[in-house]
């Protein structure tokens, strides 16, 4: 039933025996041994996986961030394995929003100027950037805190800060890297919330997790072992 | 509670399948304007003040020691060159020699070896001497009515005024007849004026006393300006006659005895011939068998400035050149603390990838960073030297005129500095691996 829900949307991501292997001095390390993925437009998506699986470099290629050795990936049906540093960057900027566990967010940026800064490098005009930023922030609720640094801010409130900057360029799909990993219960429910909400959007979500009650919100769930998609 | 990203978002509902979506028309990425990055650069340095401003330290003592060293040099050299060429560079001077007295230099005219005679025969047995003119010299007391003033006291002959380009402004210099009579009169020159005399009064028919002997002023001399400490204005000038025999009274076997003689050529060219000439009439004049035996000096202007622009020129390069160490020292800073600020902000430049920043926007971010801390401090350096330079030529007294081209040098050199400083650290941020970047801590 969902082979047939893949092939009747649109594909965002599909993943064609991606291998990525990492060079130790003499010893070459397989990471990922041939991943076959394929994910929907739309789709609220969780990887599961223990460390050490793979995920965290199944991330980064998805978030093209890394390269596979072997393998394609096409994202949106176009084939980024060909693609140079430079268009990467402009992917990672048009079509991709990240968020952190660590927020990552510029310590010394105020919660505006955080956003605004995937707008800075996309070559958006000043004045809508602030207008696009404030609009962002005014949406995950924090229209007061426009001026705060991250230090002033609580771990919740600086994950939204994170998720209003994924999102202000308008990104095809979120990837979220443990993002309530570094949150309290209370806060972790709320930033669920907000995916699940962006996903009703039309959003394509991916998780990345290693705890079930987290990959349990999204829809569906892929497991990673050793390398492989065991399910 | 998110309904915005409906409207503006471009992903197409699930509903709607869409299998020929147009691609973005652009793939390659926005270009951060100069501006922009700059920005950015300026941002960083200020949010770490301190560090900056001490950073920018080292650029501004290496900026504003060269710039000041090499003007302050230049200003000296300009300076002295004038003051010479205003003593004449087609004049020649001869003192009495340096003659060497159990091994201790006497200096310069402390013998009385010279006499007015043979300045005459210089005068009649050397053919390229235009003019010729002995003086005597020396420092004394001026008194008239309640004012006293201390200057130099020249005795002088008829020839003084065209040997050394100096002419009275008011009333005349003496005359031959005074001059043969040893007349007791005196041409003052404006300084002594000044000192001496009220305003109001007009100096010419007046008695002032020097020495205690009575002269009347028969004239003032033109306004002949500083050079360098010594105020050409401040001197009397006398019949030779008269000062030798009412005020020194040191007459040799020889003749009257005079501290020196100038003499004038055609031009500058001929002045090794007259030397030449004068060497061989003095010798024969005062019975020297070799040069090393000479108890007198000639003094060729036109050496002295060689000679002095030769050292001046080398000392100001050797100097430049250390203070050009200090800004090397100074680079040197920039570079070290880009390097630590790159470490410390991996985290930030990974962020900045991840979000879509190419290699070259890293690049330039932090090129312009080193850039940024080098001009600043290149222009306070600038500032700085010029200031130096000011306070210098005020203290010191020679004259300097702001070059453009040192300012020109200084932001060149500044930028130049902050660029190579920046490359090694800017590449370093540049060639950052993202995933590393953003997982280290």
């Amino acid at each position: 039933m969902m082979d047939t829900m893949v092939t009747m949307r649109d594909t965002m991501i599909t993943l064609e025996n991606i291998i990525k292997t990492y060079q130790m001095g003499e010893m070459s390390v397989p990471i990922l041994k041939g991943i076959d993925l394929s994910i929907a437009q739309g789709e609220y998506v969780a990887i599961m996986g223990v460390s050490g699986s793979g995920k965290s470099t199944l991330m980064n290629i998805i978030g093209c961030l890394d390269r596979p050795t072997s393998g394609h990936y096409y994202l949106e049906n176009r084939d980024l394995t060909t693609l140079d540093k430079d268009e990467l960057a402009y992917i990672r900027n048009q079509r991709i929003g990240f968020v952190f566990q660590q927020f990552n967010l510029l310590p010394r940026a105020t919660a505006l100027e955080n956003v605004m800064l995937p707008m800075v490098y996309a070559g958006i005009p000043k004045a809508d950037r602030r207008t696009r930023a404030t609009e962002a922030l005014q949406q995950v609720g924090l229209g007061d805190r426009l001026n705060n640094r991250p230090n002033q801010l609580s771990g919740g409130q600086q994950q939204r800060v994170a998720i209003a900057r994924s999102l202000v360029n308008h990104p095809a799909l979120l990837l979220a890297d443990e993002p309530t990993g570094a949150l309290d219960t209370q806060t972790s429910q709320e930033v669920m919330h907000l995916f699940h909400d962006l996903n009703e959007q039309g959003i394509t979500v991916v998780l990345i997790t290693h705890e079930p009650d987290v990959a349990a919100q999204a829809k569906r769930t892929i497991q990673v072992q050793d390398g492989l998609v065991v399910g | 509670m998110i309904s915005w990203i409906r409207r503006s978002h471009s992903t197409p509902k699930p509903s709607e399948p869409n299998p020929s979506k147009p691609k973005p028309p652009e793939r390659r990425p926005h270009t951060v304007s100069l501006i922009e990055i700059s920005e950015m650069a300026l941002e960083a340095l200020w949010s770490n003040k301190l560090r900056s401003g001490l950073t920018m330290l080292g650029v501004i003592i290496g900026i504003g020691s060269v710039i000041s060293i090499s003007s302050i040099g230049q200003g000296i050299q300009k300076s002295s060159e004038e003051s010479i060429r205003s003593l004449g560079t087609d004049v020649l001077q001869v003192v009495a020699g340096s003659a060497q007295n159990g091994g201790v230099s006497q200096g310069q005219g402390s013998l009385t070896t010279l006499t007015w005679e043979d300045a005459q025969a210089i005068a009649q047995e050397a053919p390229n001497a235009k003019v010729v003119s002995a003086y005597l010299q020396r420092n004394a007391q001026v008194v008239y009515g309640d004012e006293n003033t201390s200057t130099t006291v020249y005795g002088t002959d008829l020839n003084y005024s065209s040997a050394r380009n100096t002419f009275p402004a008011s009333g005349r210099y003496f005359n031959a007849e005074e001059l043969s009579s040893a007349a007791a009169v005196a041409v003052i020159a404006p300084t002594v004026q000044k000192n001496l005399f009220p305003t109001e009064v007009n100096p010419i028919g007046q008695k002032i006393r020097v020495q205690g002997e009575v002269y009347e002023v028969i004239g003032v001399m033109e306004v002949k300006g500083a050079q360098g400490p010594q105020d050409r204005d401040d001197a009397v000038y006398l019949p030779l006659t008269s000062m030798s025999a009412r005020l020194i009274g040191n007459n040799s076997l020889m003749g009257v005895s005079v501290n020196g003689i100038y003499i004038k050529g055609e031009n500058e060219q001929q002045l090794e011939t007259i030397k030449f000439q004068v060497e061989n009439i003095l010798r024969l004049r005062h019975n020297i068998a070799t040069p090393a035996d000479d108890d007198f000096r000639i003094i060729n202007q036109a050496d002295i400035l060689a000679t002095l622009n030769t050292i001046l020129g080398l000392l100001t390069v050797m100097i430049v050149a250390v203070a050009g160490i200090s800004l090397v020292v100074g680079g040197i800073g920039i570079a070290n603390i880009m390097l630590v600020s790159v470490v410390e902000r991996t985290r930030e430049i990974g962020v900045r990838k991840a979000l879509g920043a190419t290699d070259r926007a890293i690049l330039s971010q932090f090129l312009a960073e080193s850039i940024i801390i080098s001009v600043i401090g290149g222009t306070i350096g600038i500032a700085t030297g010029i200031g130096i330079t000011f306070v210098a030529a005020t203290a010191f007294q020679f004259t300097y005129t702001l070059s453009g081209s040192a300012i020109l040098i200084g932001f060149g050199l500044s930028s130049s500095v902050g660029l190579l400083a920046g490359v090694i650290p800017a590449q370093n941020a540049a060639k950052l691996d993202p995933i590393i970047a953003l997982r280290g801590d």
